[in-house]
């Protein structure tokens, strides 16, 4: 990594920057899981040498090409046994499934049942953003029940498909879910499911303003956000079962840290992770982290991090905007822009 | 040591000697004993991965994320499940990755005749995905030859970056010969990978595998090339180069029999075995390499005969290819709905020779009930 020496731009290593403004719509919630995710997998020290992502067809299926991660875009509904053979072949390797709900639930779905029935130890991030967005709007299999869309006019007559009951048809699956608006959560969930032993599914709610939002009476895709954030509520701590609207993660029977994604939310995820991207200690690329054994960062650590980049955040501030820019794409280090600005980077350590 | 071998053993055993660690498959006759012997191997070799898929689809591309990964991967299906892996086959054409698929041909569809031997999907393995390709398959007649175009399919499959096909048959796959498998093996060469396995390399620049086309080289690298008609030119026709070539180091056929006779036979497969009996009166044509179609070769052969017989057990696909590349009549035997004999090949040359029809008389249906056929039994 580069010395991008404050917290917030960690995770930019993780991503193509030379290639956005990417593809996705404006106001489309898939730009914000990769930021998510390259913020959890920067904090967990994971490069290019020890993760693969695979992705499906459809928008979400874009992300691979927009992150430092050698990837896969298999076929519609194909991602699962691409990513499944692949932790078969390598098992020291990350595989982390990136599809949207049509991709990973419908034409996916067989494949969903039975890389389930084998716990492949792999993490499958699902966009569902409840519509075929690509084609322009058509009725999905998690649409809800009465959604107008392009393929259901009169509203949609079916249920939609339950993925906690699929996912957690196995004793052994994870099952997450949380939305595009609650971030914090979001990343504990994708470092929850990216760290399990098995096999993980975090069910990522996320807005389509273009293709779906507008139609169904949303102005803009704030007013999705503000609708996640208004109904869905974090569930009982412990509950083994997500109600409609709750968020939280489902760990399978006998897992040892039974939190329910909640008591590492708020602050201390919302912030660590950003430190964590920071930190030059991330694992040298030898040091390959699997499921099975990932750093683990105790709360100490963190706090003393996030002391830490808000110290160098609040000496950025005090930088002409230019010179922040030049730090930010690592043509600088903190301490020389510092030096060059006046300010003693003692002030850094103290 | 000497032993009976079954062709579809021969296979198996023929990639694993070529290099093979991992196999996809899904229960389908008459390919299954290769899935089978295959769940057994990987009990006594860990280091194989093995995966009873929950469909053909899966298999295809389970046997394409395992190449990437680094594997040299295969599955063996039968025509209907060959016909659910094609989109998959496309979309290894068209990434460009090594690995092998075995069709162990039946009578298609999968209802109906399943257990019947048939040979129809020749043009299948040419055309069958979306877009254009061009596919390197090859077709044994005997249990030594299964497991010897087992190992060059894994090769050319290596070579050529592309899913190769191996075609079989019931018969071939069913066929037990007596072969010395420690002596084939000795003599097996082994393509090396020449793809670079996901995530090995911590210096070069993170790939994108896309069945959407990127672009390869130049200031553009890695970035989306879903537009530019040239730059699908450029890959298009590299690609077609590639395999052209690696396609000339296996132009395997077979021109014997003999060969001052009047009239050549076109066969292959299981065909080439039944028909041998024919060997005093005809000369023969056996194409073991069966796609890139085998143009100047025949063309060569061709010739010096007054008349051209395919003998196939489908309706004249491989005579389609060779009357396309001699630009002259091929006549046609077709041995339909499984009769794969002497007296059907036989009554067929008589036909054709005799200036008949291409097609064999269709007996009108029975009306009594004795009179009908039992079921089959494969």
């Amino acid at each position: 990594m580069p010395e991008a020496a404050f917290a917030e731009l960690g995770f930019k290593s993780k991503l193509k920057m030379d290639l956005f403004p990417t593809i996705w719509c404006p106001g489309c919630g898939i730009g914000t899981i990769m930021i998510e995710l390259a913020m959890v997998l920067d904090e967990l020290g994971l490069d290019h040498t020890n993760t693969v992502l695979v992705t499906g067809i459809g928008c979400t299926g874009r992300m691979g090409s927009y992150m430092k991660y050698e990837s896969v875009y298999t076929l519609h509904g194909r991602t699962l046994p691409v990513a499944e053979a692949i932790k078969t072949v390598r098992p020291e390797l990350n595989v982390i499934v990136v599809a949207g709900d049509g991709d990973t639930a419908s034409i996916g779905g067989n494949h969903l049942i039975h890389a389930i029935r084998r716990n492949a130890r792999i993490t499958v991030l699902c966009n569902n953003n409840e519509i075929y967005g690509l084609t322009g709007g058509q009725t999905g299999p998690t649409t809800p029940t009465g959604t107008k869309t392009l393929s259901s006019p009169g509203g949609n007559p079916n249920t939609p498909i339950n993925l906690q009951g699929i996912v957690r048809s196995s004793p052994h699956a994870l099952y997450a879910r949380t939305t595009v608006y609650h971030q914090p959560q979001m990343r504990t969930a994708i470092r929850e499911a990216i760290s399990h032993d098995g096999f993980a599914f975090v069910d990522i709610t996320s807005q389509c303003i273009e293709n779906n939002g507008r139609r169904i009476g949303f102005a803009n895709a704030n007013d999705m956000l503000t609708f996640y954030r208004k109904t869905y509520k974090r569930a009982p701590k412990g509950a083994d079962r997500l109600g409609p609207f709750e968020l939280g993660i489902v760990y399978p029977e006998g897992h040892a840290e039974r939190t329910n994604g909640t008591q590492t939310d708020g602050a201390a995820a919302a912030d660590g992770s950003a430190v964590e991207g920071a930190a030059p200690a991330a694992p040298a690329p030898a040091e390959v982290t699997t499921k099975a054994e990932r750093p683990s960062v105790s709360d100490d650590e963190k706090a003393r991090k996030r002391a830490e980049a808000q110290k160098k955040l609040a000496l950025m501030q005090r930088l002409d905007p230019e010179v922040k820019l030049r730090v930010a794409k690592g043509e600088l280090t903190l301490a020389d822009a510092l030096r060059e600005a006046g300010i003693d980077p003692a002030e850094l350590e103290a | 040591m000497r032993r009976l071998v079954q062709g579809n053993e021969a296979v198996f055993r023929g990639a694993i000697a070529a290099g093979a660690s991992y196999y996809a498959g899904y229960p389908i006759s008459p390919s299954t004993e290769i899935l089978n012997v295959a769940s057994g191997w990987a009990a006594e070799h860990p280091e194989f991965g093995f995966l009873q898929a929950e469909d053909e689809i899966a298999s295809a591309n389970a046997v394409i994320g395992a190449s990437l990964a680094g594997a040299k991967s295969f599955t063996a299906t039968s025509g209907p499940g060959f016909s659910l892996m094609q989109e998959a086959i496309g979309y290894a054409q068209k990434v460009g990755v090594p690995c092998v698929f075995v069709d162990v041909q039946r009578v298609g569809p999968a209802t109906g005749m399943p257990t019947m031997p048939g040979q129809g999907d020749i043009l299948q393995v040419r055309y069958g995905s979306s877009g254009d390709y061009t596919p390197i398959a090859l077709y044994p007649n005997s249990v030594t030859e299964a497991f010897n175009l087992a190992v060059a399919a894994f090769n050319a499959a290596e070579e050529s970056r592309s899913p190769v096909v191996l075609l079989s048959d019931t018969f071939v796959a069913h066929l037990n010969e007596v072969v010395d498998l420690d002596e084939l093996e000795a003599e097996v060469t082994v393509a090396p990978r020449e793809l670079a396995p996901l995530a090995r390399n911590a210096e070069a620049d993170p790939r994108f595998f896309a069945g959407v086309l990127m672009y390869e080289h130049g200031p553009n690298a890695g970035e989306p090339a879903t537009a530019d008609a040239d730059e699908y030119l450029r890959q298009f026709y590299a690609a077609k180069q590639r395999h052209l070539e690696v396609a000339n180091r296996y132009a395997l056929y077979q021109h014997g029999w003999n060969t001052a006779a009047r009239t050549l036979i076109l066969c292959y497969g299981i065909v080439s075995r039944v028909a041998a009996p024919l060997a005093a009166d005809y000369a023969l044509f056996r194409p073991i390499r069966i796609h890139p179609m085998l143009t100047d070769e025949l063309r060569a052969v061709a010739d010096g005969y007054q008349h051209i017989v395919a003998i196939e057990a489908n309706d004249g696909q491989y005579a389609d290819m060779a009357e396309l590349a001699l630009r002259r009549e091929v006549k046609r035997v077709p041995l339909l709905g499984g009769r794969i004999s002497l007296e059907a090949v036989n009554a067929g040359l008589a036909r054709v020779l005799g200036d008949g029809p291409d097609e064999p008389p269709v007996p009108p249906a029975p009306t009594d009930r004795a009179a009908r056929a039992p079921l089959g039994i494969g």
